[in-house]
């Protein structure tokens, strides 16, 4: 139970951590670095939520593990685009 | 345990910290990387498996290796100095939004209907792992979806088209590492895409893993990116959304219900989807990080 | 022969734990880069063996076993590749400095 209570405490830390750097940073690798953390941070928090007296729930683990796979595309797709936004800026 | 839990609980926001607020930008991807091995330490804790194999794969290995890649060619903002008011906001914000969260997860008193259905359905679903059987067949919509999401970035980053420069290869070093661990990744993907019928495991962490794999090759300079291999990749990642896409609508054929399996071959059609979707993830991951194109 | 067993995997673990910690200590206090280095890539691949030897031990069956000595060889081979991989970019960069000041 106190696990359980740490983890939630983690996982709200994170979620403040990087929501601080997304809307204090301008800098566009540190804000999608701050996205992945933010995304980590409500993943977590959902894990602890899912945790019951038979375990832990494997609906919201599905949840997380998709949210993981969009998250890398996504990623991915911002990293190009802040790429791209750096060479307009240079031409 | 309850220190050790509250030791790497801890860690994960000291790594967190440091990842977010470090001057230097490799230093805060390598904070990044260590965290997300924490976090996939504290999700095995939480009594998450799945989730945690696929943050250390995907969530710690790939997106730390594509913000590496990007580290140099994205350029660094000039840092104005920002009022202290917006600092004041933004700290009372977060404070706020984060201790809301956690009020809402502490007071509001969720009833687990899910894990009663799970278990109930679970030996009709063909697959012994509750996540695999949610993900493959209980709310395999989901999954397809998520399948399009994939394919919609690498849609993306096709259209977007930054100039990639050649990645380096990293020294003669990398050629005998990378040909004793794409083997060894392969064994390893094999091996999770059958475990994640009764195991922790499954398709996206052996695609994962097998992505990896490839992009040791890729780095050690043998194989030359080039037009029809990147084609072929290509091909390969549509083909996981394609066979998805077949398969829905064979069931949907079949059984009248999209997605639903024919009752007794389940296991079959989850294990045929999911070894498509492994080769289909791989290469999607692995273009995702060498990008689709090449920009003339 | 368990017993024998369990106390030996759990020696085995404490001195892995030792040369991790010492591994530690050596990347936090030695003053340039190759030292750390050197420590690391020996002292860390040491420990991560006696971990895994030792909870080879302590769990005693085959599948176990053979997923541990997998981990030791990618531990130790991702180890010596990117400590050389450093190693190597460190030097190149040096001498890069050196030719153009």
């Amino acid at each position: 139970m106190i696990s359980d209570f740490a983890f939630l405490i983690s996982g709200a830390g994170l979620i403040c951590l990087a929501l601080f750097r997304l809307a204090t940073s301008a800098d566009l690798l540190m804000r999608v670095l701050g996205l992945n953390v933010l995304a980590i941070g409500i993943a977590m928090v959902l894990l602890v939520s899912a945790r019951g007296a038979e375990g832990t729930d494997a609906v919201p683990q599905a949840f997380t593990l998709t949210g993981i796979v969009v998250l890398v595309g996504v990623t991915a797709a911002l990293l190009a685009l802040a790429e791209r936004v750096a060479e307009a800026r240079d031409e | 345990m309850m220190l050790f839990d509250s030791v790497i609980a801890a860690a994960c926001l000291g790594a967190a910290a440091m990842a977010l607020f470090a001057r230097d930008r490799i230093a805060a991807v390598a904070a990044f990387l260590v965290m997300g091995l924490l976090v996939a330490l504290s999700w095995l804790r939480l009594g998450a498996p799945d989730v945690a194999l696929a943050e250390a794969a995907i969530g710690a290995g790939l997106t730390g290796a594509l913000l590496l890649r990007s580290a140099r060619r994205v350029p660094k903002a000039s840092a104005k100095a920002l009022p202290p008011a917006q600092w004041l906001g933004a700290a009372l914000l977060s404070l706020a939004v984060s201790g809301a969260i956690l009020w809402t997860a502490l007071i509001v008193e969720t009833a687990a209907i899910y894990p009663a259905l799970v278990n109930e359905a679970l030996p009709e679903s063909g697959v012994e792992n509750p996540v695999t059987a949610v993900l493959l067949n209980f709310r395999a919509w989901d999954t397809l979806l998520e399948i399009a999401v994939l394919f919609a970035a690498l849609a993306v980053i096709a259209v977007v088209k930054p100039v990639h420069p050649r990645i380096a290869p990293l020294g003669p070093m990398m050629l005998p590492f990378a040909r004793v661990v794409l083997p060894l990744t392969i064994f390893l993907a094999g091996h999770l895409l059958w475990q994640g019928g009764h195991a922790p495991g499954g398709a996206f962490q052996a695609g994962a893993i097998l992505a990896g794999g490839a992009i040791a090759l890729g780095l050690s300079g043998m194989v030359r990116p080039i037009r029809w291999g990147r084609a072929a990749l290509a091909g390969l990642a549509i083909l996981g959304l394609g066979a998805f896409v077949v398969a829905a609508l064979a069931a949907e054929l079949l059984t009248g219900a999209l997605l639903g399996y024919p009752a007794g071959a389940a296991k079959a059609w989850i294990l045929a989807i999911e070894s498509a979707l492994t080769l289909s993830i791989a290469a999607t991951l692995l273009l995702l990080f060498i990008g689709p194109a090449e920009r003339h | 022969m368990t017993a024998l067993l369990h106390s030996a995997g759990l020696v085995l673990m404490i001195a892995g734990t030792a040369f991790l910690a010492v591994a530690a200590l050596g990347v936090w206090r030695l003053p340039d880069l190759l030292s750390r280095l050197h420590v690391l890539t020996k002292a860390d691949t040491a420990g991560v063996a006696l971990i895994a030897l030792g909870a080879a031990c302590l769990a005693q069956s085959f599948t176990a076993t053979l997923s541990l000595l997998l981990c030791t060889l990618l531990v130790a081979l991702s180890g010596a590749t990117t400590g050389h991989l450093i190693a190597r970019d460190h030097l190149d960069f040096a001498s890069s400095q050196e030719d153009s000041p």
